[in-house]
C-alpha cells in the first residue's frame, strides 16, 4: 500500500529514502519511549477471530461531540473505494464509511489488529487448495444514503468494478483481484469493456463465490480493502462522480466533501451496530480539515484548549513539538509501528552497476537527512536492513553488504565506486524548492554524495509537480525516493509489488516498481512462491528478498517508520492501527 | 549634488538662494539645508548609524565569517551535522539553547542543519539588502520616468500611462508572486540547471518586486509635475523653445528630489519586509540564505530555541524601523511644512 497521500510522504520524508540493505538486522527493540516494538513493525494482525460479533461497546464511552482531524497532505488522493490505495484514504474509508468483506479490530491487550468479519458472516470458507472462496453476506446492512438493504450482488458489483485498471489506475485491484481471480488478468473492466463478461465472482442468494486462478490463501486479508465492498450499480456509481460522494455503509456518511480542503462526516442513521463486529458510533461526526500547516496543527494540539481538546492529527508531530509533547502530556501521544519501508530506488535501467548502487547505500547521509527532515529517530525513523519491515512472518534479518544501522561511510563508497570504475558517477534526484524540509534534505544529500565521490545533481521541482515528475518514466533523474507499506502481513504484498518486472519504456508507468527492476528469473520465482503451500510461503518470500538483494541490489531501504501522532485531551480511544500507521477510528469517542 | 539650472532659469524658485557670484553665506541649496536639518535631528543620526552598521555587516559578511571561521550554508560547513547535534532532539550539543554562550558560534548553531546562525544572519542580511536596494532603485527609476512623462505630456500619453499604472495597482501582488514561482521552477526542472535556477529566481524576485513597486512613485511624481508645469519657469522654458527632454530632466527633476528621496527611504524597508514575507511563504529565492527563510525555519523551534527565531526577527525589525524613522526624518528635513 502506498504511504499516506503523496504529499505527506513527500513532506515528511519523501526525499529521504536512500539505503541500507544491510544493517546488522534492524534496530534494537523498543523505541526510546518503550511504547512500540521496532522489531515487530510489520507484525500487523496475524490474529484472527472469525466469530467476532456486534454490537461493540466501549465501557465508559459517551456519545456526542465532533472530532476535528487536522492534516497537512492527507486525503488528497481519491476516496472512491475502488481506487483508494493510500494508507490514509483506506483507513478512513474502512474505519468510518465503507464496509467490506472483512475488517480489523483493535485488541488493546496486544496492541495489535485482529482480523474479524465485516459484511461477511465469517472470514470466508475455502476449498482445499485455496482456489475457491465463499463468503456469506450478512442480512440487515443498509445503505446510508437510501436505506435499502445491501445484497451480495452489490458486493459482487463493487469487487468487479475495481478490476477496471484503466478507470482506476492507482487502485489496488490490479495487483490482487486481476492477478489472483480466475480470468482477472484478461478482464478489462465494466467501464473499459462493458460487453466483456467476468464469471469468477458468482452470487447465489446471499453467498458470494470467488474462483481463483492461483491459490490465494490471503483472501480474507484482501477482503479488508474498501475495494472489496459494495458499490451501488447504475448511474450513481459513475467513476467520475462517485469519488466525490461514495455511499456509506459504515457508521458515518459524507455530509460534504471539498477535495484537498474539508471532509465532513455525519452519523449514518441506517447503520446497525448489531451487524458490525468492530465499529462504533460514539461521536456525532468528524470534520477533516486538510492542508493545515504542520506547525499550526502541532501548536493547537500542544495548547489543548477549546476545539483543540477534541482535535487529533494523523500526521507525525515535528521533532521539536514531539519532544515538547513528550514532556508536557505524554498521554496525548499516539505511538506505534507502521508496516512501511522508505527506500531509495536507483533507476536500474540507468544505474546498471550493482557496485554503484551499493556505493549509494554507504554514501547516503542517514543521520543528517533524518535531522534535516525533523524526524524522530527510533520512533518514525528506524534503521532498516531488509526491504520487508521487521515482524512480517518468515522474515529474518539479512545483511548482504555489511552496512551498519544508519552508517554513512564515504570511504567505503569511494572504494566501491573505484572498483566499479565509476568515480564521479552522476546521481540525479528530485527535490522541491518550495518545501524547506526537502531543500534541507537535498543539501545534506548533495554533501554526502559529493564526499563519497559521486557527482550530485539535484533536480528542482515543486511540491505540486513532485509526484508527477517522480512517476514520469522519462524524467531525467536516476534515483527515486519511495515508500511502501504492507497490504497485510505477508511477503506477497512486498516482493510482487516492488520487484515484479516492469516495462516503463513501453507502458510509461513504473506501477509500484520505482527501481524499474526487471528480471524474468525473479518473476518466475515470485510466481513459484505464490503456488507454494501456505506454510512455506513466508520463508520463501524472505529468502527471495535476500537473494534479490544479494544478486542484484536493486534498491536499498533508508529506514522503517512508525507513528508519532497526537490528540486533544478529550479524545479517547485513539491508538495506532499498525496495519496502516493510522488512528484506530473505530474506537474513538469524546469525553465530556 | 542637486543640479540646479540656476544660470538659465532665473525664475526657478529654487535658485533664489544661489547667486553664482554671491556672498559665501548665500550658497545653500535646498538639499544642503535639508542635510543641515538632518544633522541636528538626533533620531536621524541614531538611525543612520544603525542602518550604516547593518549595511556594513552585510557588505563585510564574507570577511567577518571568514575571520570567525563560521559558515552560512549546509554545503560549506566543514563538520557533519550529526556530530554536533543531538540525534534524538535535533538541537545542538553545545551552546544555546541548552547550554550557555559558545564563543565558536556566538549565536549558536541552527537545529536540524547545524549551520552557524550568525553566518546565516549576515549572509541573509546581505541577500535581503541587495534585493531590496536593487528593486528600490529600479522601481523608483521606472516610477520617476513614467511620472515625469505622464505629468508633463497631458492628453493621450498621460491617460495611457495612468491606465497602465491603475492596471498594475489593481493586480494582486501576492497572487502574481505565487503564480510565477512554480512556473520558473518548472522551466528549469532539468539536471545541471540548478545554479541557473537560483540566479533566475533571484532576478525574478527583483523583477516581481519592481514590477509591483513602481506605481506609487509614478502617481506621486505625476501629481508633483502637474502642479510644477504650470509654474512660470517651466512656461518660460517652453516659450524659449527648450527641448522637452531638457525640461523634464533639467528643470522638473531637480525640483522633485525631495519627494524622491523620501519615497526611496520609505520604499526600502517595505521591500525588505516583502522579500522576507515571500521567502517565508516559500516562494522567494533558493540557494542564498535570507532572513525570511531563517524565520520560516525558526518558527517551529520557538518554544525550545527562542534565540534561533529572535536573532533574525530582531535584525529585520531593527533594520526596518530604523529605515522608516530615517525616512520620516528625511521627509521632515526636506519639507518644512511637516516639521514638528
Amino acid at each position: 500500500m502506498r504511504f499516506k497521500s503523496p504529499l505527506i510522504a513527500i513532506s515528511a520524508v519523501g526525499m529521504l529514502a536512500l539505503s541500507a540493505c544491510g544493517g546488522s538486522g534492524s534496530s534494537s527493540g523498543a523505541a526510546g519511549d518503550g511504547s512500540q516494538n521496532n522489531n515487530q513493525l510489520g507484525n500487523t494482525g496475524n490474529n484472527q477471530d472469525p466469530t467476532a460479533k456486534g454490537p461493540v461497546t466501549i465501557s465508559g464511552a459517551q456519545k456526542g461531540g465532533t472530532v476535528t482531524v487536522l492534516t497537512l497532505g492527507g486525503l488528497t488522493t481519491t476516496i472512491d473505494p475502488s481506487e483508494a490505495y493510500y494508507t490514509d484514504t483506506s483507513s478512513i474509508l474502512s474505519g468510518l464509511i465503507a464496509r467490506s468483506l472483512t475488517q480489523y479490530k483493535y485488541d488493546p491487550k496486544t496492541k495489535q489488529m485482529v482480523l474479524v468479519p465485516d459484511l461477511a458472516t465469517d472470514l470466508g470458507t475455502h476449498n482445499a487448495n485455496y482456489t475457491q472462496w465463499k463468503f456469506t453476506i450478512r442480512p440487515g446492512v443498509k445503505w446510508g444514503e437510501n436505506g435499502k438493504e445491501i445484497t451480495a450482488k452489490d458486493v459482487a458489483f463493487g469487487m468487479q468494478r475495481c478490476m477496471d485498471a484503466a478507470t482506476f489506475p492507482t487502485g489496488p485491484c490490479q495487483y490482487y483481484s486481476n492477478v489472483y481471480f480466475l480470468g482477472g488478468s484478461a478482464y478489462k473492466g465494466i467501464y473499459t469493456a462493458p460487453s466483456q463478461k467476468f464469471h469468477s465472482i458468482t452470487v447465489s442468494g446471499d453467498t458470494l463465490t470467488i474462483k481463483m486462478a492461483t491459490p490465494f490463501p490471503d483472501m480474507p486479508y484482501w477482503g479488508t480493502f474498501p475495494a472489496n465492498g459494495p458499490v451501488p450499480s447504475g448511474k450513481v456509481s459513475d467513476p467520475k462522480t462517485y469519488k466525490n460522494h461514495p455511499w456509506s455503509t459504515g457508521p458515518y456518511m459524507i455530509k460534504s466533501f471539498s477535495p484537498a480542503k474539508e471532509l465532513v462526516l455525519e452519523r449514518n442513521p441506517n447503520w446497525d451496530p448489531n451487524t458490525d463486529p468492530s465499529r462504533t458510533q460514539y461521536p456525532d461526526g468528524y470534520d477533516f480539515k486538510l492542508q493545515q500547516p504542520q506547525e499550526k496543527t502541532d501548536q493547537i494540539l500542544l495548547a489543548d484548549s477549546g476545539d483543540g481538546q477534541t482535535s487529533l492529527t494523523y500526521d507525525d508531530l515535528l521533532a521539536p513539538d514531539f519532544n515538547q509533547m513528550k514532556k508536557q502530556s505524554p498521554e496525548r501521544l499516539t505511538l506505534g509501528g507502521s508496516p512501511c519501508t522508505y527506500y531509495w530506488a536507483p533507476d536500474n535501467r540507468k544505474i546498471t552497476s550493482k557496485k554503484v548502487r551499493q556505493a549509494l547505500q554507504f554514501a547516503y547521509p542517514y543521520k543528517n537527512a533524518i535531522l534535516a527532515a525533523g524526524l524522530i529517530p527510533g520512533v518514525n525513523a528506524i534503521a532498516a536492513s531488509n526491504l520487508m519491515p521487521p515482524g512480517l512472518p518468515g522474515r529474518t534479518p539479512y545483511n548482504t553488504t555489511g552496512h551498519k544501522p544508519f552508517q554513512t561511510d564515504p570511504a567505503k563508497a569511494k572504494d566501491l565506486l573505484k572498483s566499479a570504475n565509476a568515480t564521479g558517477y552522476e546521481i540525479k534526484f528530485l527535490f522541491r524548492t518550495d518545501d524547506p524540509i526537502s531543500v534541507k534534505v537535498k543539501d545534506a544529500t548533495v554533501k554526502a554524495l559529493t564526499e563519497a565521490g559521486f557527482k550530485a545533481t539535484p533536480v528542482p521541482t515543486t511540491t505540486a509537480n513532485y509526484v508527477a515528475a517522480r512517476d514520469n518514466t522519462k524524467e531525467d533523474i536516476n534515483v527515486r525516493s519511495a515508500g511502501w507499506c504492507s497490504d497485510w502481513p505477508s511477503g506477497s504484498t512486498w516482493l510482487p509489488t516492488v520487484y515484479s518486472s516492469t516495462n516503463p519504456d513501453k507502458t510509461n508507468s513504473f506501477g509500484t516498481n520505482y527501481a524499474a527492476f526487471s528480471n524474468t528469473g525473479v518473476d518466475s520465482q515470485i510466481k513459484a512462491i505464490q503456488r507454494l503451500p501456505l506454510d512455506q510461503q513466508a520463508a520463501a518470500w524472505n529468502s527471495l528478498d535476500k537473494s534479490v538483494a544479494q544478486k542484484f541490489f536493486p534498491l536499498f531501504p533508508t529506514y522503517y517508520t512508525g507513528v508519532a501522532q497526537a490528540h486533544g485531551s478529550k479524545i479517547q480511544g485513539m491508538n495506532d492501527d499498525n496495519t496502516f500507521g493510522m488512528p484506530t477510528w473505530k474506537n474513538i469517542w469524546i469525553s465530556q | 549634488m542637486t543640479m540646479l539650472a540656476a544660470a538659465e532659469i532665473s525664475e526657478s524658485p529654487l535658485s533664489t538662494g544661489e547667486e553664482p557670484e554671491g556672498k559665501k553665506l548665500a550658497g545653500r541649496s535646498p538639499t544642503q539645508i535639508a542635510f543641515d536639518r538632518l544633522k541636528k535631528d538626533k533620531m536621524a543620526i541614531v538611525c543612520s548609524i544603525i542602518v550604516g552598521l547593518q549595511v556594513l555587516a552585510a557588505v563585510l559578511a564574507p570577511w567577518i565569517t571568514k575571520a570567525l571561521n563560521i559558515y552560512p550554508t549546509a554545503a560549506t560547513i566543514p563538520y557533519s551535522p550529526d556530530k554536533v547535534l543531538n540525534f534524538n532532539t535535533g538541537v545542538p550539543k553545545h551552546g544555546p539553547p541548552e547550554h550557555g554562550f559558545w564563543a565558536a558560534h556566538p549565536l549558536g548553531l541552527a537545529p536540524s542543519t547545524a549551520v552557524d546562525n550568525l553566518a546565516r544572519l549576515l549572509y541573509g542580511l546581505r541577500t535581503d539588502l541587495l534585493i531590496a536596494t536593487v528593486a528600490t532603485v529600479l522601481s523608483i527609476g521606472i516610477g520617476v520616468i513614467l511620472g515625469l512623462v505622464a505629468g508633463f505630456s497631458r492628453g493621450w500619453l498621460d491617460r495611457i500611462i495612468m491606465f497602465v499604472t491603475d492596471l498594475f495597482l489593481s493586480f494582486p501582488f501576492l497572487l502574481g508572486a505565487l503564480a510565477m514561482a512554480p512556473i520558473i521552477v518548472e522551466r528549469f526542472q532539468k539536471p545541471g540547471q540548478l545554479d541557473t535556477l537560483y540566479k533566475v529566481q533571484f532576478l525574478a524576485l527583483v523583477t516581481i518586486l519592481t514590477v509591483f513597486g513602481w506605481m506609487g512613485m509614478t502617481r506621486l511624481i505625476r501629481g508633483q509635475v502637474l502642479s510644477l508645469r504650470e509654474r512660470e519657469f517651466i512656461q518660460a522654458a517652453q516659450v524659449m523653445g527648450v527641448p522637452t527632454r531638457r525640461i523634464l530632466f533639467k528643470e522638473l527633476l531637480p525640483n522633485l528630489v525631495a519627494p524622491i528621496v523620501v519615497a526611496t527611504s520609505l520604499a526600502l524597508p517595505g521591500l525588505i519586509t516583502a522579500e522576507a514575507g515571500l521567502s517565508f511563504l516559500g516562494i522567494g529565492i533558493n540557494g542564498y540564505p535570507s532572513l525570511g527563510q531563517t524565520i520560516a525555519d525558526a518558527q517551529q523551534w520557538w518554544d525550545q530555541y527562542p534565540l534561533y527565531l529572535w536573532a533574525p526577527v530582531l535584525t529585520i525589525s531593527i533594520l526596518v524601523v530604523s529605515l522608516n524613522l530615517l525616512g520620516d526624518s528625511i521627509r521632515d528635513a526636506f519639507d518644512p511644512q511637516t516639521r514638528r
